[in-house]
């Protein structure tokens, strides 16, 4: 089927809801970072901004704005251990199975069988939409989670966003 | 979070920004994009569907090695069996 035009249909909704209309970050180029080594010597996280979380810390806000929580989950945690509350999506899938979002078996898996080198010791799930505060990003909570995966050792990220 | 990709890029780490939404990540321009014409929420595959699931982070980890340029969207030959939409907040279908 034909993809869906998200842009107009959350323009739409966001007027309805009386917000401020959207500024959505435009870029004309963007950078790249050519790894030096193969996949099977690269350390791998994924990042979610589903409103995914463990079922022992609290709920994301599912209707949040300017939300720059991001929570780092441990590499070997049980994929049965995730809730999902974020409005803007249908997660039915997502509770039945987290790796529809946050593919973190099929990471280990990968990793098991040797085509990438390892599984990042932290995994992530933050950034949810709708952040009209992008200097933040910029200057603050990018920078800040940069400097997490770099502590790390990750040689790549894979990010799903909703 | 393509910003954040962006972000990321700059400072030596690879992304793949696995997108079920076309003209989002054509708008903000991620280093390497993969589009997965998926409903959102689903941008690795149905629930139980490890197959698909794995064949989609080799697509979005073949990138990494395979991009030359910045700001590439791949499209992922997938396919979604039921017609789907968007409904913000509310959820889709």
């Amino acid at each position: 089927m034909e993809w869906i035009r998200y842009v107009d249909t959350l323009n739409d909704h966001y007027r309805s809801q009386g917000n401020p209309p959207y500024r959505w970050s435009v870029n004309e180029s963007a950078p790249l970072h050519r790894l030096s080594k193969p996949l099977t010597e690269c350390k791998v996280s994924v990042l979610t901004s589903g409103g995914v979380s463990q079922c022992a810390m609290p709920a994301f806000n599912p209707n949040a704005k300017n939300d720059h929580r991001l929570d780092a989950i441990a590499f070997d945690t049980e994929s049965s251990d995730f809730q999902v509350h974020d409005n803007y999506y249908d997660h039915t899938d997502a509770e039945e199975d987290i790796n529809c979002i946050f593919p973190l078996d099929r990471l280990r898996e990968l990793a098991d069988k040797g085509e990438i080198g390892s599984v990042a010791p932290r995994l992530w799930s933050g950034f949810m939409g709708r952040i009209y505060n992008r200097t933040k990003i910029a200057e603050e909570s990018g920078p800040a989670f940069a400097n997490a995966l770099l502590a790390d050792g990750v040689d790549i990220l894979l990010a799903a966003p909703t | 979070m393509g910003l954040v990709c962006r972000l990321l890029e700059e400072r030596g780490i690879a992304t793949t920004y696995v997108a079920t939404g076309r003209d989002l990540a054509a708008l903000v321009n991620p280093p390497r994009a993969l589009f997965v014409n998926h409903p959102m929420g689903n941008n690795f595959g149905a629930a139980g569907d490890r197959e698909t699931q794995t064949a989609i982070m080799r697509a979005a980890l073949g990138l990494i090695e395979s991009a030359t340029e910045g700001g590439i969207i791949v499209d992922m030959p997938t396919y979604w069996e039921k017609e789907f939409s968007f409904g913000p907040g509310g959820g889709g279908s």
